[in-house]
């Protein structure tokens, strides 16, 4: 059987700790199926470095098909790897060349500090959604679905807004470290939708507040957010939550 | 929502930061065109617009030289506060930083916008002291004014090839502060959309080429006609 | 040990209004005085936690992952049934609780289904006015689709993320909760010990995730909405963290488990390309709409599949169902994919794969159709194996996706655990023996949404709870317990990888207890997992230290799970001696390769109580009455 497979070699971050001085370690990974993902990949190379009494390399990941949110690295100086709109997850070792060298960073920012390796804290995330991110409807209490109409247009642009998977890659793309596609999606949604009116305007304050005070930095309209991002939100969620911050502001 | 929140808010600071630079845009297109009166063969046409701002229109030009100061000054100090919230909101950096390209807007000229600001913050007050406050030699005009020869102050100074690259320089960097900055404002005022996203980068990008021409032509012309080439 | 189901008397449809009518109210300043545990962020877990904390009560929540966000029911792509009848095709609650019935294979209890069909419409309310962004139509009204075989358009959806945006819709209203200071997150910790005080769950234990401590949890009730035990298979569509380890280990301290061996196996997944493959991914199974499912005549036929003539490609699925063709439920489409391929029959480099040919379709409507229908699904196909789908047929095998069985619960979701109540995928009660296409989400919302709060009321105002906090003798117990199991583990200091048992009892699983399965089979299998256990704590490696974050650990201590909780699969697979639903028992078949039930000695269910390692589970009998539908065989011809 003809054999594709790569050899490939890796400088991966390794920290042991929060409060540890991290560096850069280098592996090399011979046969390396191209059909592999690159989890299964660093999988494998866990699996060696076990049986070699090292310490395998931690990384957050769990449904592995692009939808949690949960896996993330900074792989060759792109979020999410070299191609647009995938999570980690869905990166596949025929993207890459055989005796090619792939650097593998975590997600920086300071409200995402690191906890081990490549495991970063996001729970930044949580907080800002915990400040304002929802509808406020106590269960039973919901009138029957078709009592307000939504206009097909808005609930399709909604949708293209609820399908942030909360992973952090805006941020960590962002020279900034800002967190405004994230915050925008959310708030962008609400206001899309008639259900969403009500708070609209605590909503956003709130929101962007807490945003603030987690310490994610200003946008700046790079863009990278949106071309790292797996869901492909487009910065027009940050230019809505703006204009829904000017008419908070005037309330 | 409170003033001070909204004031102290990113996106807040943001929008100041936006309304200001716009502003400044609307100045530097206006000091433009009045420098176009340089091209005139007759100085008395760039000299006595030069006057007639400076004394025909009374109090109004002291009350636009302060909101002018106001606009640089604001804009400038709300770029280092936010730059340097953002610097902070990544102590540790990567080793390795790609553009991700397909839909980014990062580009050179937005990554560099607090340096080109900052240059041209510094030019701007040698440029007052080289002209505004430069040396005030009187003439008189064919029609028998009394008044300050500005155009012998700008086309002496211009006479200097250094100068003039200098100049020139800096006029191009102002160009790329542009080229980011203008439909950046109009992003971080919440005004776009998909449609408008593409004509106002557009747009944004042929003003700066526009402005950022005007202002290059200016002095290599003078330097060729008037200056030091001739 | 006498099983109490608790279904309220009366007809069918008046029982569960009866019975809130019946049940006792916790007086509103009393019920900030409970605090209930709830273990699992998933739709079931959420969405109770809310609605919970919406009630008083304070409630704890906790997650194995960083976030409530990230739970397993994100994954559910397809959508969620609702009998509003809005497109006016003839759809009832009762047509909604026939089919389910039907579904199960007529091994569920019909008053759950019932009341699970009545509080569906309720769900779709609910989730709009969270905001949940529902596909609609032009005029603004919802739109539904027609899904997983049934007649009528029930599905109510949001692209090809409907688990995703009902999760979100739960996580918002639980993050609401937290607002208003009712619940409070624990994530990134992982239950490891069930904590019970005169014989009444009055805790956990869990593993904090990132320091590897062990933190006590006191509480009035405790709710498991920990999801199925499908990574049992190691390959399966579960996410990596999925895991049986919350309910088996309140199995092992009396919770009994009902039906472990109905799994269900979802046809349309991509199949594996190597050793090294960690999970599957599941395509949505609205692709057997439009593509057709064959396999080459010959045996071994290793032409590339657009070489092999028309007439030497055999559409079994066409040629054996003629009516429902292609649309047959899933575990007939997934055991004939199984059968096909063990005649060696199957494509691909490992023979374990069916083609899914699109090349028809294409020809009658044109790329641009199919195109708009499922492109995303061709992309990601073209992502995963790189091959073209509108080139060449896409390469299909069935793979565990869902588990009905779970801890048995009575009419009020509690387990036989005084103040253990279970929710969602955890439990076993309203699927029978099949899941239908798009009830997930609807019976994980219901329990959360509408049937805990209510329940659990029950629970807390009707029984003595004596004040306990932490420093309890059973919680000392307790942790000391679950710490010796993770001393043990990292002392044993072996040669064999967790991966590699995870793999072994994964292959053992799938190869005796898993699409079909036969005596022999299981028999074999009772003998391989103890020793494969044995084997287990002799021998495995782990890395790294318990005072830290190590995943490894983390996983040692579910597959040691698995490694006892298969044994009972196998145990349930061998008792069952007939074919229902995701159970197939290849003694127990039609002339025509059908599933046989045996309903004269099998409608029961089985609940298995935990008698100690080594010993035989003792089975418990709930038998099951149906005094509203009549039972049929089930055929797709």
């Amino acid at each position: 059987m003809e054999n594709n497979n790569l050899t490939i070699k890796l400088k991966v971050w390794r920290q042991e700790n929060a409060g540890a001085k991290g560096k850069f370690v280098d592996y090399t990974i011979d046969d390396v199926n191209p059909d592999m993902s690159f989890l299964e990949m660093l999988d494998e190379l866990n699996e060696e470095l076990i049986k070699k009494d090292d310490l395998p390399i931690e990384f957050d990941n769990d449904c592995r098909e692009g939808i949690c949110g949960m896996c993330g690295m900074v792989i060759n100086g792109t979020a999410h790897g070299p191609k647009s709109g995938t999570t980690t997850c869905e990166v596949r070792m025929r993207q890459f060349k055989d005796g090619e060298t792939i650097l593998i960073e975590p997600w920086r920012a300071r409200p995402f500090p690191v906890i081990k390796d490549l495991v970063v804290d996001r729970s930044a995330f949580d907080r800002i959604m915990v400040a304002g991110g929802y509808i406020d409807v106590k269960t039973g209490s919901a009138p029957d679905a078709h009592t307000v109409l939504v206009p097909k247009e808005n609930a399709d642009l909604a949708m293209d807004m609820a399908a942030c998977i909360g992973c952090g890659a805006c941020v960590a793309a962002c020279p900034n470290a800002s967190a405004s596609l994230f915050v925008g999606a959310k708030v962008s949604q609400f206001a899309l939708l008639p259900q969403g009116q009500p708070e609209a305007t605590k909503r956003v304050e709130a929101m962007v507040a807490q945003m603030d005070e987690e310490g994610f930095g200003a946008c700046s309209n790079h863009g990278e957010c949106e071309a790292v991002c797996p869901k492909n939100i487009s910065i027009l969620a940050i230019a809505r939550m703006r204009r829904e911050y000017w008419k908070a502001s005037v309330h | 929502m409170r003033f001070s929140t909204f004031s102290y808010s990113s996106l807040g600071k943001k929008i100041y930061m936006a309304i200001l630079g716009l502003l400044l845009v609307s100045f530097v297109t206006v000091h433009l065109i009045g420098n176009l009166a340089l091209l005139s063969p007759d100085k008395d046409t760039f000299n006595k617009y030069s006057h007639f701002l400076t004394h025909d229109i009374g109090g109004i030009i002291l009350v636009a030289e302060i909101l002018i100061f106001a606009f640089f000054f604001f804009h400038f100090l709300y770029a280092l506060v936010v730059q340097w919230n953002n610097w902070k909101a990544r102590p540790i950096g990567y080793k390795k930083v790609k553009n991700a390209g397909g839909a980014s807007k990062k580009t050179i000229m937005s990554t560099t916008m607090i340096y080109t600001g900052l240059i041209i913050i510094i030019w701007l007050v040698i440029h007052l002291l080289n002209f505004k406050y430069g040396e005030e030699v009187m003439y008189t005009t064919k029609d028998g004014m009394l008044i300050r020869d500005l155009y012998a102050t700008v086309t002496g100074y211009f006479s200097n090839i250094w100068n003039v690259i200098f100049y020139d320089v800096v006029m191009i960097l102002l160009a790329l502060h542009l080229s980011h900055g203008f439909w950046s404002a109009f992003q971080s005022l919440g005004l776009n959309g998909p449609r408008f996203m593409k004509f106002i980068r557009g747009f944004g990008y042929l003003y700066a080429i526009v402005l950022g021409a005007g202002f290059v032509f200016i002095p290599v012309w003078v330097y060729l006609t008037i200056g030091g080439a001739r | 040990m006498k099983l109490d189901s608790k279904i309220p008397g009366g007809p069918l449809a008046e029982k569960w209004d009866k019975h809130k009518f019946d049940m006792k109210v916790v007086n509103p300043k009393n019920k900030r005085k409970f605090t209930v545990l709830v273990v699992g962020t998933g739709l079931a877990g959420a969405s109770a936690a809310a609605s919970m904390a919406e009630l008083g009560y304070h409630v704890k929540s906790f997650c194995i992952q960083d976030s409530p966000r990230r739970a397993h029911s994100i994954g559910a792509q397809g959508g969620i049934n609702a009998a509003k009848n809005y497109p006016n095709d003839g759809d009832s609650i009762w047509r909604l609780f026939y089919d389910t019935i039907k579904g199960g294979d007529y091994r569920s209890r019909e008053a759950n289904v019932y009341r699970l069909a009545q509080v569906s419409n309720n769900i779709i309310d609910q989730t709009v006015a969270q905001g949940v962004p529902y596909q609609r139509e032009y005029g603004g009204l919802l739109a539904n689709r027609s899904f997983g075989g049934a007649l009528v358009s029930r599905t109510f959806y949001a692209r090809g993320q409907t688990g995703q945006q009902l999760l979100l819709g739960a996580y918002s209203a639980l993050m609401a909760q937290v607002h208003s200071g009712m619940v409070e997150i624990l994530p990134r910790r992982e239950m490891v010990e069930l904590v019970m005080i005169n014989d009444q769950a009055r805790g956990i234990i869990v593993r904090n995730l990132i320091n590897g401590e062990f933190e006590r949890y006191v509480g009035d009730a405790v709710v498991l909405a920990t999801g199925g035990y499908a990574q049992v298979y190691f390959l399966s569509t579960n996410a990596m963290n999925s895991n049986a380890s919350a309910i088996w280990r309140a199995h092992k301290k009396g919770a009994l488990f009902g039906n472990p061996c109905y799994v269900q196996i979802h046809p349309t997944c991509i199949p594996r390309s190597g050793d090294y493959q960690s999970k599957l991914t599941l395509m949505s199974e609205s692709l057997r709409n439009d593509g057709r499912v064959w396999v080459p005549k010959k045996k071994g036929d290793k032409r590339p599949p657009n070489e092999i003539p028309e007439d030497e490609r055999d559409y079994y699925l066409e040629r054996k169902y003629p009516t429902f063709g292609n649309m047959v439920p899933r575990d007939v489409a997934s055991r004939n994919a199984k059968m096909v391929c063990d005649e060696g029959r199957g494509v691909g480099k490992t023979g374990l794969a069916v083609y899914l040919d699109f090349r028809d379709a294409i020809k009658e409507f044109g790329r641009e159709v199919i195109e708009e229908k499922y492109g995303n699904l061709f992309e990601m196909y073209k992502m995963i194996t790189d091959e073209d789908g509108y080139q060449v047929p896409m390469r299909i095998y069935p793979a565990p996706h869902y588990t009905m069985g779970g801890l048995w619960v009575d009419y009020n979701l509690m387990s036989t655990i005084p103040g253990l109540h279970v929710i969602g995928e955890a439990n076993f009660s309203d699927h029978g023996a099949n899941r239908l296409g798009a009830s997930a989400l609807m019976q994980g919302l219901a329990d959360g949404y509408f049937v805990l709060p209510y329940t659990i009321g029950n629970y807390l105002g009707g029984t003595k709870l004596e004040k306990v906090s932490t420093d309890h003798e059973a919680f000392k117990e307790a942790e000391a317990e679950a710490k010796a199991k993770y001393d043990k583990l990292l002392s044993i200091k072996g040669s064999k990888t967790v991966k590699e048992f995870h793999q072994e009892i994964g292959s053992i699983m799938w190869n005796y207890v898993g699409m079909s399965r036969n005596a022999e089979g299981l028999k074999k299998a009772l003998e391989e997992i103890p020793r494969l256990r044995e084997e287990f704590w002799q021998n495995v490696k782990i890395a790294g230290s318990e005072d830290s974050l190590n995943k490894n650990l983390e996983f040692a201590g579910r597959v040691a799970d698995y490694l006892e909780f298969g044994e009972l699969m196998a145990q349930d697979a061998l008792h069952r001696e007939e074919s229902c639903g995701g159970h197939f028992r290849e003694e127990h078949q039609t002339e025509e390769g059908e599933a046989l039930r045996d309903d004269e000695n099998f409608t029961y269910v089985a609940a298995w109580e935990f008698k100690g390692l080594g010993k035989k589970w003792e089975l418990h009998k709930e038998p099951l009455e149906f005094e509203n539908v009549t039972l049929t065989q089930r055929s797709y011809k």
